[in-house]
């Protein structure tokens, strides 16, 4: 729904990018027409990407996560490190899963329950997890 | 090391080559029996073993493009040699099991249960039955593990003994355990035979979640504190933790607090002290159609393996030391 409320400007020039990617040659072409011919894929980043800046942790948590990661799972120092990073990626077996959860619940002063902890994948899902419980708790 | 792990084009390019190269002569594997009903096997590889990069290569020829794929988005060589031998071990493993014709490893399809456990998608042929045949996989950084057994699930967890936590012990079993286990480890003076009980305590439970996965089932929200493992010497029937053992004659049960009365004992377990490095816990089902089953102790078959190149039964010797749980090493 995001996708839709774009301005007049941005939709622009998401329209030139579809006309780049894909075989549509009428520049005059009304939108429903161009929507049949956007590619799928082109949907979700668009809105994703919206959905991402308004709900997205701060990048001090991402960092700190990021940090935490690093130290338990002994990364190298040329290990590039994303938000996106997949735990597993880096070689986190459930043993370390479970480590940086604690270490994350004493860092933050937070306590993770069992079901989230679970659904913790990459830093950028542990540092909105944070984020959340953080918030409550102020609350 | 992994050249062809750098750079993606050079990665499909080197693939393409090979699926013209050796696709025809695929090395061969020492074909093995199934395991009975009563028996488990377990096939481990110690990736320091494995240094030619021509022998990866094969391996990473009789992956699927997914598991290519997963193995591509690991970091670090270390990492991506691990995960590569852990599918490579996987395929060449159940293929050896043959039954009527030859399986070749790289035609293996996998698929995950519900609760994420991988098991094999056999392809119907009109007239071929699939065996019946059951596997798990563990690996760490320096040892790749897989169980097989046949009817029954099995669950196998393998953990480096000398593995550093980087959390209190004690905080982490309050956090994770259960209240006696936690009494349990709160009660060892010597901070190395802590260590040492809290890795094998782990790797139990990591091998039964493991276990109860198969079976289709999951853990409930808090899984491992509501079980307690505990060992039970058979001859008195007390209940001890692992280092007043001193003989093999226990068995490994577990508790659910849910449950208090009734020890769980669908269960059989096994710890062993694995190629002197690793714990490995075993878990499968017992078969209690099998008379005289419920008491009888595991019996396992151990090979050591490069698959491809050599494999050597290694059961009953200094490289596979039961340390929990009632085992008969064939």
């Amino acid at each position: 729904m995001a996708a839709f409320s774009a301005t007049s400007v941005t939709f622009a020039s998401s329209l030139k990018l579809s006309l780049k990617n894909n075989v549509i040659t009428e520049r005059t072409s009304n939108l429903k027409m161009v929507t049949v011919g956007w590619r799928k894929s082109s949907f979700p980043s668009l809105k994703t990407n919206r959905f991402r800046v308004s709900c997205a942790a701060k990048p001090e948590t991402v960092q700190k996560v990021c940090d935490i990661v690093r130290k338990q799972l002994a990364l190298p120092a040329e290990t590039q490190l994303t938000s996106e990073s997949k735990f597993v990626d880096l070689g986190a077996d459930s043993l370390d899963t479970v480590e940086i959860v604690m270490t994350l619940e004493e860092e933050f002063e937070i306590s993770v329950e069992e079901d989230s902890s679970q659904n913790i994948t990459t830093v950028q899902e542990a540092a909105d997890l944070i984020e959340k419980l953080v918030e409550k708790k102020a609350a | 090391m992994f050249s062809f792990f750098g750079r993606r084009v050079n990665f499909e390019m080197s693939l393409c080559c090979f699926q013209r190269n050796f696709s025809a002569a695929l090395p061969s594997l020492v074909p093995v029996s199934l395991p009975s009903k009563k028996e488990t096997h377990l096939w481990y590889v110690l990736p320091d073993e494995v240094k030619s990069e021509t022998l990866l290569n094969q391996y990473l020829e009789i992956l699927s493009p997914y598991e290519k794929e997963s193995i591509y988005r690991m970091h670090g060589h270390q990492l991506k040699k691990s995960a590569l031998l852990a599918r490579a071990l996987v395929r060449t493993t159940i293929a050896r099991y043959q039954t009527n014709c030859q399986i070749n490893p790289r035609s293996l399809k996998f698929r995950k249960n519900i609760y994420g456990k991988p098991e094999v998608d056999w392809q119907n042929d009109d007239d071929w039955c699939p065996p019946p045949l059951h596997f798990n996989i563990s690996h760490t950084s320096s040892l790749v593990a897989c169980g097989v057994t046949v009817d029954v699930p099995i669950g196998i967890d393998v953990e480096e003994k000398q593995r550093r936590i980087k959390n209190n012990i004690l905080a982490f079993a309050k956090r994770y355990f259960s209240h006696e286990e936690l009494q349990l480890l709160a009660s060892v003076a010597d901070p190395e035979i802590q260590h040492q009980e809290f890795i094998k305590l782990w790797t139990l439970k990591v091998g039964q979640e493991a276990y109860v996965k198969a079976l289709g089932r999951g853990f409930s929200a808090a899984p491992f504190k509501t079980f307690t493992i505990w060992t039970r010497v058979e001859t008195t029937g007390d209940f001890q933790h692992f280092e007043a053992l001193d003989s093999e004659a226990s068995e490994i049960v577990v508790e659910s607090s849910d449950d208090p009365e009734n020890l769980t004992n669908n269960w059989k377990f096994a710890l062993l002290d694995l190629a002197g490095s690793h714990y490995a816990a075993i878990c499968v089902e017992k078969d209690n159609s099998i008379g005289g089953e419920t008491n009888a102790p595991m019996s396992l078959a151990v090979w050591k393996t490069v698959p491809f190149v050599e494999d050597e039964r290694v059961s009953g010797t200094g490289a596979v030391v039961a340390i929990g749980g009632s085992v008969k090493q064939f």
